[in-house]
């Protein structure tokens, strides 16, 4: 136990490559990618109209996520558009989530040069980096955004903030503007801030007991993985319901 | 700010590398995951669907294809009571006409046998005076020949 925990808040870099670096969140991401794809492709070869135990569970599972959205749009059409999205950012956090504690994430790594003996790991949860949680919320913010506009047109999705019709009726316009910019922030830093700390979590139990108490723990962590998947696709999925609402008083 | 970037590794071309990342996710499951699961159940639908009506219209050509077997047995019957009825209608006229027959011929036969016997009789009679005169001639001859043997 040289040097006690040892807690990294940022990915670290592995290496550079066309003045992209390398981090091992980002190695990480594209082995989940690859995973998720691959999984995808090998399935698709194999669908059947009279489905195996897998195929039943999978269809039941995306057909019961379709079901929800298109009752929670109450349309069919937005449905259609808004559910890959939806269930991506699920698979994706998902699948990052659960991996995090597999054996070799986070264990398996490399020392390097003058780091004093603090190993690098070789793989980190792409969900406990912020740059993929951010970029997660980037893409949401600006598909809520954008739906809003192109649903409501530019003056009435505008008049949701804009609103000089009466005082309060400003303040409301306003305190609705900041918020929604400041969805960026609540997107990423939750499900950073949520994973991260399950991560640390660990960490301290195992230095406590390393044999017995991480495993319930690991447990929480993982129903924690699934929590917050499920959180990002569902808020995601609100407020671009809430984007294309009519605004109050029109109504 | 720069601070902060740097305290959460926060580096544009690793943000720009992750939204290209989740940009392929989508399009590769929505490709291969979604698109498919999604004809799949509507093509099961349809099936289903059109199971459903199949059987439907199954159940009401044999609720037809009862109804007419039933009147058929029923016509059959009618029909089977009618033969019955004109057999025995039939069979009961013929019955009386080979009687009547029966008795006709009968009554001939007896007219016939009657008749007959008659006409015997009255030969017989008839031979019998013919035989009665030729005896009574035959007497009278041996009584004009040998008058003494009469006597």
């Amino acid at each position: 136990m040289k040097g006690g925990i040892h807690v990294e808040l940022k990915a670290t870099v592995l290496g550079h490559f066309l003045g992209l670096p390398i981090t091992n969140s980002l190695l990480m991401t594209w082995l989940v990618m690859a995973i998720l794809i691959l999984f995808a492709y090998f399935f698709s070869r194999n669908i059947k109209l009279v489905p195996g135990k897998l195929q039943a569970g999978i269809e039941m599972a995306i057909g019961g996520a379709y079901d929800y959205v298109a009752q929670t749009f109450e349309s069919d059409e937005l449905a259609k558009r808004f559910f890959p999205l939806i269930a991506s950012i699920f698979l994706l956090v998902f699948v990052s989530n659960e991996l995090e504690f597999f054996p070799g994430v986070g264990s398996i790594g490399f020392f390097q040069p003058g780091s004093g003996g603090v190993l690098t790991p070789l793989l980190r949860a792409p969900t406990a980096d912020l740059n993929l949680t951010l970029a997660l919320a980037f893409i949401s913010f600006f598909t809520i955004e954008i739906t809003g506009l192109a649903t409501l047109g530019f003056f009435k999705y505008a008049g949701k903030y804009v609103n000089v019709t009466s005082p309060v009726g400003f303040a409301v316009g306003l305190i609705e503007f900041i918020s929604n910019l400041g969805r960026l922030i609540s997107f990423s830093f939750r499900l950073f801030g949520n994973i991260f700390a399950g991560e640390v979590m660990i960490l301290v139990a195992g230095f406590f007991l390393p044999y017995v108490l991480p495993a319930p723990l690991m447990a929480f962590e993982m129903f924690i993985g699934l929590i917050q998947a499920i959180v990002f696709a569902m808020l995601t999925l609100f407020f671009i319901k809430l984007a294309i609402a009519e605004p109050h008083g029109s109504h | 700010m720069q601070a902060l970037f740097d305290a959460f590794g926060l580096n544009l071309p690793l943000l720009l590398a992750q939204i290209v990342n989740f940009g392929i996710v989508l399009v590769a499951l929505t490709y291969f995951l979604y698109k498919p699961i999604n004809k799949v159940l509507t093509e099961r639908q349809q099936k289903i669907a059109q199971g459903v009506e199949d059987a439907e219209r199954a159940a009401k050509k044999l609720a037809t294809a009862d109804s007419v077997a039933a009147s058929k047995v029923h016509e059959a019957e009618e029909e089977a009571e009618g033969i019955v009825v004109s057999a025995r209608e039939e069979a009961t006229s013929q019955k009386s006409r080979i009687v009547k027959e029966a008795e006709a011929r009968a009554a001939q036969v007896a007219a016939d046998a009657e008749a007959r016997a008659k006409e015997t009789a009255a030969k017989a009679l008839r031979d019998s005076e013919k035989e009665v005169a030729r005896l009574a001639v035959l007497a009278a001859e041996k009584i004009l020949r040998h008058p003494e043997k009469a006597a």
